[in-house]
């Protein structure tokens, strides 16, 4: 027992820096939607930098924690999401990863560099190598005490605890009893609605940057005295409190930070229990993956939807219709090229040098078919290329020829992706991802460990082919069989993306129900293309071994593959040959920075690391960067007909220039308006001027234009009715008002002043609210915080709760345990209280009983009566049409007909769903 | 077959073709007198300085430029001087491993690489195949049958049906006053290369005479445990009749030796505490460390640094050159380059005056010394096994004494 209870109590010393950890991964994905790989970085800079300022500036050790906890890590972390982080939310997954794989590896360089520095100009720094038993807050050594028999605790486990329950109870004041902690909260819940009630998401995501950074500080500096200044083993901690993160589903703070505990505690019940694994070599040390592993893939099935990744379209091809030799003359060039290098003008060095870039190309092109074809992040790749080459090794040392062993080691690697693809399927993006990591630490610390697999550190040797007269022994040669065998697998590559199965692959990533609709099994598909991928990295690995003459297990780690990712994706995963660029540069460069640029071997993985700045603005990386650009530089041009020369002009138009545009729309809008386009000399506060005016807005997605030309008017105390048939821009044009999306053309106003320009938010503060589709409500906040976050002051919601006493009753209920009607008024009851200038309000009855959506039209005639300008979109007219002043029909992305309700009748409706209404 | 395939195909076979005409020719012999002038010879060196897990051996590229420092001022080798590039970092990853010896060879065209001491050495069948004699810490089975590879104190993995090292168990028997009825827990990182330490150390130990209740790898191997009370408990139950062992040795690295014996100490451990790694004078720069190796029986393979032979007041005093005059602490790194260092210097010098490749390799098989900081050297016999010797130093008091001076010992059968 007292054992039992030591264990506990122990692990709960680990468990806490999880949960610090942990609670900080949550913190900053619900802010931006990433995973932060370099949360451990992080970590690990705090811990650099607490013992280079305490050890040797000599800075009192207390002071020094709380400005690096304080001050320091909160400042990298608003930094870190001025200058990154808040441009990658906008990016693909894939982007975001990697750019935190990037960081993960180029913080603690940068730290590092800096001590460098330090040191050069004279300051009293401390090398940062082997550094052991370092100093932590408390006393050093570690004053240790036995309360019970056989339970021990020390300082600075004492320590860890106190801070932790420190940090826990702050945060939990922080987010339950702070305006602040309610917006986050609410941003976590539902971050597009937090804009649209004019709280800046951004800010809020700066904020929990600076969270997370402080506990990721808080963590790194308690952590010191267990984990010293290794940057690798606070990155080893981060993914193991991702366990943690995952258990809270990323969103849920409590559930991270008790997840995090637990797991110290299981971790530490595990190595005094688990003896029936000591067969296993490398259970133990497996143990925090094997948990991660599988709690990610329990968590998935308990989701709903969660069959399959999220859609991800791919990106446009920018050579879409090119030419064969357009698309290709200039690859078979460098190619040609390169092969006659070899025997022309490359010294030996680089000859080799070059031949190893040509041999992790292979490798790398196993990335174009996981990530860039099939938009799932693998980071397992390195653990099919040491599984496929140790396979070949073993075969080899048995005396079989190099081809029969390479294509066994390749099987086996196919083999080996199937098993790893299996479980991990279900899961998506991140999770995805996790999981493949988890699989690549748990074969290298259980598969990997066999004795007769691995051959001890020895390895085996895999001599180079000899296939008759060709001797690959040479460099050379070798080099030139890469680039040969390079361009075939480049062509069978591009050949496969759009061949059948390529297609269906394209079809799965894009939208996978659509994709099951029409007979496209997906998890067949994904199957095979994560069998294909892991197949050709074990290909690649093969070689690339025989290129090294030798494979030892130890050779290609995990995060070996996570630099791998890095290194692909910054190159690009959209065509094959970007890996061979990507191969060759993983080589080449850093020889060419050490012998050209600098010494430091600091500066090179810096530089690494921020190419993931460069891909927040090039997401597909530095090969497509400059063609992709040209390319939308063209189109934008081709396309350059009226909605952007409308938008070009629209910012310097002014009243007189308006009569221009009303182009599509019946006279009776803007002539009903009147005094809309003559707002120009005045404020246009007035109740009788427009309200919310959209003139000539053109809009779309991604070049789909959705809007042509729309034109609207709707004035306080007034009620417009926008009728339209499914999929005639009404949700659109509900985005447009409301700000979510920047129209390409035309002009908003607001109250007479030009609002075109504004984001949601601005928007929002300018008094234009958006009762988006379904309920605009905070589910996982309780009714009281809904309305909290709209009327801060007391009296207000007491208001509320004496005008809705079905609110008032279950004020501390989660909003999303409401029926429907009560969440419409829900969100309909702040609005009476503080009226908006305009409401829209997209589809206001849909799925409520009759009865309910009388109330609901009754309030927002209420709120009419108040002076807000309503816009009512509606695809049913029936009861709607009651409560109407003005009445606009939209139809295929343009205003068919509007104007008073008196002139609407039953053929004009007929004629404005049929399409066939009065346009001229 | 699509056309980007047909144009690769045709393409292929016809540069194979060619491929083959020069690929016989293309075979770099290198020249017999690679880096060597007729007054200097070229050596490099790779070692691991930066890395990701704060562990670092720079100083051995200080030790061995000490090393060579000293032959320069002596007049050199044959009449030769050396010219010492300095070390390559290749920063624990294999692939820079591997370029930094072709660098080395191909680039630089050096005669020899020493020192090369780091955890991985993918290079190694490059620079055997290149004929580039290497010299480094024995610690990678690359050092163990290679031709022209040498590790400075011998090649330190034991291979089955090689010998086995005693000097540990040699040196803890005369700790504690014999083996007999003494009894040892072995405790190791949960990896394959824990079990293999395992799988030797309980042979040696007991091949020595002493009883080995607990002998296990179950440490986790990548994160370390907070906490030592699972491991610390089973090993103190483990002795004969549920009591404590004699000693409880360790064969791990220097940061879990530090959390494992905190814990031992302050469970009330009394016996004798044992590792190969902590021997930093470093450590005792914090409190910490110093007192958790306080009392730690270390074991070296080389001369303690505080041995008063005349070849250690040589190394101190090279040492103390090397950078300048600025006193800096000694630490094993320097004494790996050092000896690596003279272990080329030493071959080379018999080699002669007509210093090639093959007069090296000649030289080198059938080279013995004695009285070295590694004890008595005899190749090729140090391409097999270790040379055999070592000692123990306790630290205590904020201070590394000999607890057990340094001698050679007889190897045992592995199997």
């Amino acid at each position: 027992m007292g054992d039992l209870l030591g264990f506990v109590l122990s692990g709960l010393v680990s468990g806490a820096l999880y949960a610090l950890l942990a609670t900080g991964l949550v913190l900053s994905y619900s802010a931006s939607g990433l995973f932060n790989f370099a949360h451990g970085a992080t970590a690990y800079l705090c811990a650099l930098a607490f013992y280079e300022l305490h050890s040797g500036f000599g800075w009192p050790a207390v002071p020094t924690a709380l400005l690096l906890v304080l001050v320091v890590a909160p400042g990298l972390g608003w930094g870190l999401d001025r200058l990154m982080f808040r441009k990658l939310a906008r990016v693909g997954e894939t982007a975001q990863i990697v750019a935190t794989i990037g960081l993960l590896v180029a913080l603690p360089a940068a730290g590092l560099w800096v001590v460098e520095l330090l040191e050069r100009a004279g300051a009293p720094v401390l090398p940062a190598e082997n550094q052991f038993g370092l100093p932590g807050v408390g006393p050093s050594p570690a004053v240790s005490w036995q309360p019970l028999d056989g339970v021990g605790i020390d300082s600075d486990q004492l320590i860890t605890w106190i801070a932790t329950a420190l940090a826990a109870a702050g945060l939990w004041v922080l987010m339950r009893h702070t305006r602040l902690g309610l917006r986050l909260r609410a941003a976590v819940d539902n971050r597009a609605l937090t804009e649209l009630r004019g709280i800046s998401a951004d800010r809020l995501s700066s904020t929990a940057w600076m969270l997370s950074s402080g506990l990721a500080g808080l963590a790194g500096v308690l952590a010191t005295p267990l984990l010293g200044l290794s940057a690798h083993d606070y990155t080893l901690f981060l993914f193991v409190s991702a366990t943690a993160a995952v258990l809270g589903r990323f969103a849920s703070v409590p559930v991270a930070f008790m997840g995090g505990l637990g797991l110290g505690v299981l971790q530490n019940l595990v190595a005094g229990y688990a003896s029936f694994a000591d067969g296993v070599t490398g259970f133990r040390t497996a143990v925090p993956f094997l948990i991660l592993f599988a709690g990610l893939v329990v968590l998935a099935q308990r989701r709903r939807a969660a069959g399959t990744a999220a859609a991800d379209p791919p990106p446009v091809d920018y050579l879409a219709g090119k030419r064969w030799g357009r698309r290709w003359g200039a690859w078979m060039g460098a190619g040609a090229l390169l092969g006659a290098a070899f025997y022309t003008v490359t010294t030996p060095f680089w000859s080799g040098i070059l031949t190893q870039g040509l041999a992790i190309g292979l490798v790398f092109m196993s990335f174009t078919v996981v990530t860039g074809l099939g938009a799932m992040v693998s980071l397992a790749q390195a653990t099919f290329v040491t599984g496929a080459a140790l396979v070949a090794g073993l075969l080899m040392s048995h005396g079989w020829p190099f081809v029969a062993a390479a294509a066994v080691g390749t099987a086996a690697a196919a083999l080996l992706g199937a098993v790893v693809a299996l479980p991990a399927l279900r899961l998506g993006g991140r999770s995805l991802a996790l999981a493949t990591l988890a699989l690549a630490f748990l074969a290298d610390q259980v598969l990997f460990q066999l004795g007769w697999l691995r051959n001890g550190d020895t390895g085996w040797e895999i001599p180079r082919p000899v296939a008759g007269p060709v001797d690959l022994g040479d460099d050379r040669a070798m080099g030139l069989a890469l680039v040969l065998l390079s361009g075939a697998l480049v062509a069978l590559l591009t050949w496969l993306r759009g061949s059948r199965w390529g297609r269906a692959m394209l079809a799965v990533r894009s939208a996978p129900d659509a994709a099951a609709a029409s007979g496209v099994s997906v998890v067949r598909t994904k199957l095979l293309l994560f069998t294909v991928s892991a197949g050709l990295a074990g290909f690649g690995g093969v070689l690339y071994a025989s290129y090294n003459t030798r494979i030892t297990a130890t050779d290609f780690t995990a995060m070996t593959g996570l630099v791998w990712l890095a290194v692909v994706v910054a190159a690009g995963v959209r065509r094959p040959q970007f890996a061979v660029v990507a191969g060759l540069v993983f080589a080449v460069v850093p020889q060419l920075m050490a012998t050209y640029v600098t010494e430091s071997a600091h500066l090179p993985v810096i530089l690494f690391g921020l190419a993931g700045l460069a891909l927040a603005n090039d997401p597909d990386g530095y090969c497509a960067a400059l063609p992709s650009r040209r390319a939308a530089r063209r189109a934008a041009r081709r396309g350059a007909s009226d909605p952007s020369a409308t938008g070009a002009a629209a910012p310097a138009g002014d009243g007189p220039s308006e009569p221009l545009l009303a182009r599509t729309a019946e006279p009776s809008v803007v002539g009903a308006a009147g005094v809309a386009p003559g707002t120009g000399d005045g404020p246009g506060e007035t109740p009788s001027a427009s309200a919310l005016e959209l003139i000539g807005v053109h809009a779309g997605y991604g070049g789909a234009p959705v809007l042509h030309g729309v034109d609207l008017v709707v004035r306080g105390g007034e009620v417009l009715v926008l009728l339209g048939p499914n999929g005639a821009g009404k949700s659109t044009l509900c985005r447009v008002a409301a700000g979510l999306l920047r129209p390409a053309g035309g002009l908003v106003r607001v109250r007479g002043g030009d609002a075109t320009r504004d984001t949601a938010v601005t928007r929002a503060r300018r008094g234009v609210r958006l009762a988006p589709e379904g309920r605009g409500i905070f589910a996982g906040l309780s009714i009281e915080e809904n309305l909290t976050l709209q009327l801060p002051g007391a009296e207000d919601r007491d208001a509320v709760y004496a005008r809705f006493p079905a609110l008032a009753a279950r004020r501390s209920v989660a909003a999303g345990s409401l029926s429907g009607g009560e969440q419409q008024l829900l969100a309909l009851a702040p609005l009476l209280q503080r009226p908006p200038t305009v409401l829209v309000a997209d589809e206001p009855s849909l799925g409520l009983a009759p009865l309910v959506v009388d109330e609901v039209f009754r309030l927002l005639t209420e709120l009419r009566d108040h002076g807000t300008a309503l816009v009512l979109v509606e695809e049913k007219a029936a009861e709607v049409l009651g409560i109407a002043d003005t009445v606009a029909y939209l139809a295929q992305g343009e205003i068919a007909w509007s104007g008073p309700r008196s002139e609407v009748d039953r053929d004009r409706l007929a004629e404005a769903y049929l399409g066939t209404g009065v346009r001229r | 077959m699509p056309r980007p395939l047909r144009v690769i195909a045709a393409s292929f076979a016809l540069l194979l073709v060619t491929a083959c005409n020069s690929a016989s020719s293309g075979g770099s012999t290198p020249s017999s007198v690679r880096g060597v002038t007729a007054d200097t010879i070229k050596v490099g060196g790779i070692v691991s300085m930066t890395t990701a897990s704060g562990y670092s051996k720079k100083d051995t590229d200080l030790g061995a430029r000490a090393r060579y420092d000293r032959a320069n001022a002596e007049g050199g080798i044959n009449g030769r001087k050396i010219e010492y590039l300095g070390a390559e970092d290749d920063g624990q990853d294999p692939a820079r491993n591997l370029a930094a010896a072709r660098k080395l060879v191909q680039q630089d065209k050096v005669f020899a690489v020493s020192p090369m001491s780091s955890v991985t050495f993918a290079g190694a069948g490059f620079l055997d195949a290149q004929k580039v004699p290497t010299v480094g810490w024995g610690t990678l089975p690359s050092f163990c049958g290679p031709a022209h590879l040498y590790g400075f104190n011998g090649c330190l993995v034991p291979t089955p049906g090689g010998t086995l090292n005693q000097t540990w168990p040699e040196g803890l028997a005369a700790v504690l006053g014999g083996s007999r009825g003494k009894s040892v827990a072995l405790i190791a990182g949960d990896n394959d290369a824990g079990k293999f330490g395992i799988r030797t150390f309980t042979q040696g130990f007991k091949a020595a005479g002493f009883q080995v209740p607990y002998a296990k790898a179950v440490v986790p191997a990548t994160s370390m445990p907070s906490d030592w009370s699972a491991y610390t408990k089973e090993i103190l139950r483990s002795g004969p009749g549920g009591g404590a062992p004699d000693a409880v040795v360790s064969v791990m690295q220097t940061p879990y030796n530090i959390g494992l014996f905190t814990a031992l100490k302050r469970s009330g451990y009394k016996g004798v505490i044992s590792d190969p790694t902590d021997y930093d004078p470093g450590l005792l720069a914090k409190d910490a460390t110093k007192q958790a190796l306080d009392g730690v029986h270390v074991l070296l393979q080389f001369q303690p640094f505080e041995s008063d032979s005349p070849a250690m007041r040589q190394f101190k005093a090279d040492i103390k050159k090397a950078p300048g005059g600025t006193e800096v602490p000694l630490n094993m790194h320097m004494l790996t380059g050092y000896m690596s260092a003279d272990l080329f210097l030493s071959v080379a010098a018999k080699a002669g005056e007509d210093l090639t490749v093959e007069s090296f390799q000649k030289a080198a098989s059938g080279f013995s010394d004695t009285g070295t900081l590694v004890g008595d050297r005899a190749l090729p016999k140090g391409q097999q096994e270790s040379f055999g010797c070592g000692a123990l130093v306790r630290l205590k008091n904020g201070r590394y004494e000999v607890a057990v001076p340094f001698r050679c010992y007889p190897p045992i059968p592995f199997g």
